[in-house]
């Protein structure tokens, strides 16, 4: 379907449908949600990247869309996630309790981020914006906990609520709702306080440091192929947001010489170094697999906001690429570690071990996301990181650089937890005989993402051709590359040249390996135990408490914005008890009272 | 293309050779240092064909793909590093940060390979090996980032000739302080005393290595070895000038390697959080400190 508008109401319709059909048969029901984002996907994908996207609306009353680069890229991207995860909620439908609706909440999100990201209106992004929060607040509820639904709607309405302050300041000092014009004319204080503004409402969305509390507990707690979503996908609209108010708003204020920048962004930078090293520090010290995937989503969060703060184009393509690399690494993490827990029923690294030997495949997925993660070569992750560092290198920002240093050997550390605590180590004995390795279905999102992850890292020419093309409709100058390398501002990168060689150096390593003498197979039991007898697996697996040592250092530290936020739950409840006990009380006209009152108030200039 | 490829596999083999002679070297003099004779200079040569030669066993195929990929990443790496000016296999190419993080997947593969034995020594092994480098790497890194920001180039050949050009004003001498933290950092990546913790042998069992014995063995000694010659060349031509031709390069690394081994073998070894407390106070303030003196005062000897 190459019109915008047929797509959008053909996701809606098919959401109905899914429901519908889910009712009767729930499996069916999240069948079509393959189907659906598949035909969405492929779509946006093949009438996107060709630039044939119709956007002429008939139907559908107060909307426009317009057809941009930076819409194609993001609308591609997450629709592509939505696609790959939903081959899970087949296998998933069964754990919830309301599992026609899980179908149509799945939908109406992706029918949110098309309107999202094509749309050319700030009041119909929002319209988007408030449909997708509302869709996934209701996603979360059907996994571990309910609570955590609150927080993350706690936060969204803040997000939604600074989103709406920008939208209607931006109307009232330029008179348009139009999303490029609209913030290219706004000037002066007010450009401030909508670039401040829309970027309250990326950090809310995107789960960085000082909004980011409400992430770890919802990508825990909501059901596993949700936390894919959240994290591949609907963060982005974070990082979306945040392209609109770094990226197309002018500029403004302070300018600092030494480091070429303004102090707005680097404000902007240091607080996407302290989500580096939040998210790094206590992903380091988490026992279940997802929330320590969780946090290191907030670390990766914080990278693309330093990244696109520093406005040049090694630092913003790099942005925009980490933006893929990570949507890749993490859906394919969060999928194989949501794959392990479907077939255990936990995430608990201390309560797993060995799963290796069941589930070979799952275990390279992961491996091959984490090396993504991580930003070893020849996987994406290096790609954008690299771009990052010539950035951060570039502008001299020492203490910037600090933090994504750390981040990024921090990384090797929090993502070769799970795999050696989870996959990794003895094969405990209560897994020895029940698991089975991924049904098919399953295995071919996970593989199709592995496979992506090595082609973004060897092969990234096309994706940055295609993010040339973008920061030409930003204004911002080309990134230099050639067919197989990448030319920063301090360096060249030759990718697939690494990728060889190293293919070359695992071929000389094997080739010497084979021609030694064959090696006696021993039983993971029999090992070295420095004279003690030991006949029990749990005993010779090392996984609670894996990096104690280090915990400790910073243990006594980490509470602090917890405590914050949870003083200030008590606080809002403590106003809510008031509230109820003065205006809600027993008697229903009292509080009639004090609601024609208010709209009273409301309505002042406009009645009297 | 072809001929670049083999040198650069000739410069992996140049590297192995000459580290594990040089570790011989080594061990007599620190032998002489202790008042014993000390092994022949060759004794390293013998132990690792004497590990490939014999039977082992093997936990599994993990554990000998990890071991693998170890030694391929590593080989790979070292194919990327400059000898001197003119023996660079990819001109160009040679950019630090691919020493860094390429280096890193043979670590990868090792790590997961000993977690993959299933003893617990090897994991408390890999969790310290790791805290270390989380330790030394970030202060290193600033430093880098001075040197970096300072010669406009992050090819370690364009580093080496910048130092060359400006009259022999090695880096050791223009940044003072990065040089003591980078010399501080790189004992902590050569694990050696007082940053051993990884290894120890007396206390874990030689952590990630205790599963191993054979050809596995023989082939991690190979890529321990390629792996010092990489980090402590990288040493050369960041801080030292790099080499015009290779009988400075040979001085200068035996030079830096021996130094490295000489203080490792007065001192006892730190646990594993004191070294990450002493990574991030001193050399980590010395290290911000030089950056903020070099790049935003423009203050270079």
């Amino acid at each position: 379907m190459a019109s915008l508008e047929l797509l959008l109401i053909f996701t809606l319709i098919s959401g109905v449908i899914a429901y519908l059909v889910g009712k009767v048969h729930p499996k069916t029901g999240s069948i079509l949600t393959i189907i659906v984002s598949g035909i969405v996907f492929a779509s946006l994908a093949y009438f996107g990247l060709n630039e044939q996207l119709l956007t002429k609306v008939s139907y559908l009353p107060y909307i426009s869309f317009i057809q941009t680069p930076l819409a194609i890229f993001f609308g591609v991207l997450v629709s592509f996630v939505f696609f790959m995860v939903s081959f899970f909620n087949p296998y998933f439908i069964d754990k919830y309790t309301y599992k026609a609706v899980y179908s149509l909440l799945y939908l109406l999100s992706l029918a949110g981020i098309i309107g999202i990201f094509f749309t050319d209106n700030f009041m119909t992004l929002f319209f988007f914006f408030e449909l997708v929060v509302w869709s996934s607040l209701f996603l979360i509820p059907l996994g571990r906990d309910e609570e955590v639904s609150v927080w993350y709607f706690g936060f969204s309405v803040f997000g939604s609520f600074a989103l709406l302050s920008a939208i209607l300041l931006m109307q009232s000092v330029t008179g348009t709702f139009d999303i490029t014009t609209g913030l290219q004319a706004v000037s002066g204080f007010n450009r401030l306080s909508v670039f401040i503004l829309l970027l309250i409402a990326a950090f809310a969305k995107l789960g960085a440091f000082p909004l980011h509390y409400w992430l770890p507990k919802v990508l825990t707690d909501s059901p596993d192929p949700v936390t894919s979503i959240f994290s591949g996908g609907l963060e982005k609209l974070g990082a979306f947001i945040a392209v609109l108010g770094l990226v197309k708003l002018v500029p403004t204020g302070f300018f600092i010489d030494v480091m070429d920048m303004y102090l707005t962004h680097y404000i902007l930078a240091i607080l996407g170094s302290l989500t580096i090293i939040g998210g790094t520090v206590m992903a380091i010290r988490q026992d279940d697999a997802k929330k320590l995937l969780a946090y290191s989503s907030m670390s990766n969060g914080g990278y693309i906001i330093v990244a696109l703060s520093l406005g040049s184009s090694a630092g913003i393509s790099g942005g925009l690429y980490h933006i893929i690399a990570h949507a890749i690494a993490s859906t394919a993490a969060f999928l194989a570690i949501g794959a392990v827990a479907r077939q255990t029923n936990t995430t608990k690294m201390s309560e797993l071990g060995g799963m290796l030997h069941k589930m070979p495949i799952t275990y390279m997925v992961y491996l091959i996301a984490i090396i993504s993660m991580a930003g070893i070569p020849p996987m994406g992750g290096f790609i954008s990181k690299w771009l990052i560092f010539q950035g951060v290198i570039n502008k001299g920002l020492i203490l910037v650089a600090a933090a994504t240093f750390f981040g990024s050997i921090g990384s090797f550390l929090y993502v070769f937890r799970p795999l050696a605590a989870l996959f990794l180590g003895q094969e405990l004995p209560q897994f020895k005989e029940t698991i089975k390795e991924a049904p098919i279905v399953m295995l071919i999102p996970m593989v199709i993402l592995s496979l992506l992850n090595i082609v973004t890292g060897v092969y990234p020419t096309n994706i940055l051709a295609y993010i040339n093309t973008l920061l030409v409709d930003l204004n911002i100058v080309q990134l230099d590359i050639t067919r197989w390398t990448i030319v920063g501002t301090n360096g060249t990168l030759n990718p697939a040249l690494i990728a060889v060689m190293f293919a070359l150096g695992v071929f000389i390593a094997f080739i010497i390996f084979i021609s030694l003498k064959k090696s006696r197979k021993v039983e993971l039991m029999d090992t070295y135990t420095a004279a003690n007898f030991i006949y029990t697996e749990e005993l010779l697996h090392y996984s609670v408490d894996f990096y104690a040592p280090i915990e400790r250092l910073y243990e006594p530290y980490i509470h602090f914005m917890k405590k914050f936020y949870q003083a200030l739950a008590n606080k809002v409840r403590e106003v809510g008890a008031l509230v109820k006990y003065y205006i809600f009380t027993s008697k229903p006209e009292v509080a009639t009272f004090f609601i024609m009152l208010v709209i009273a108030i409301l309505l002042w200039g406009d009645l009297v | 293309m072809m001929i670049n490829i083999l040198i650069g596999f000739g410069v992996a083999l140049f590297g192995f050779v000459l580290q594990t002679s040089l570790g011989g070297i080594n061990r007599k003099i620190i032998g002489r240092l202790q008042k014993r004779y000390g092994p022949k200079w060759y004794q390293e040569f013998l132990d690792i064909f004497k590990l490939l030669s014999k039977r082992a066993i093997s936990h599994g195929w993990l554990f000998d793909f990890g071991v693998i990929m170890a030694l391929g990443g590593i080989i790979a790496t070292a194919t990327f590093m400059p000898v001197t000016n003119s023996i660079v296999a990819f001109p160009n190419y040679d950019n630090f940060f691919i020493f860094v993080y390429l280096i890193a997947v043979g670590m990868l593969g090792m790590a997961m390979s000993a977690s993959g034995s299933g003893n617990p020594y090897a994991s408390i092994g890999v969790m310290r090996a790791l805290t270390t480098m989380l330790a030394y790497e970030v202060p290193f890194m600033i430093v880098i980032l001075t040197i970096i920001k300072l010669t406009g180039t992050s090819s370690i050949t364009g580093i080496a000739e910048f130092q060359q050009l400006a009259g022999n004003n090695w880096f050791m001498i223009a940044l003072p302080l990065g040089f003591i933290v980078s010399f501080m950092a790189l004992m902590g990546m050569l694990g050696k005393k007082p940053f051993e913790t990884y290894i120890a042998p007396a206390e874990i069992a030689s952590g990630p290595m205790v599963e191993y014995g054979g050809k596995q063995l023989g082939m991690l000694f190979i890529m321990h070895e390629i792996t010092v010659f990489i980090e402590v060349s990288l040493f050369v031509h960041l801080f030292l000038g790099g080499a015009e031709n290779i009988l400075i390069f040979l001085l200068k690394y035996a030079a830096v390697y021996t130094l490295v081994n000489l203080i490792s073998n007065v001192y006892g070894r730190f646990k594993i959080d004191q070294v990450v407390k002493f990574f991030y106070k001193w050399p980590l303030l010395l290290a911000i400190v030089q950056a903020v003196i070099a790049v935003y005062l423009g203050w270079v000897i």
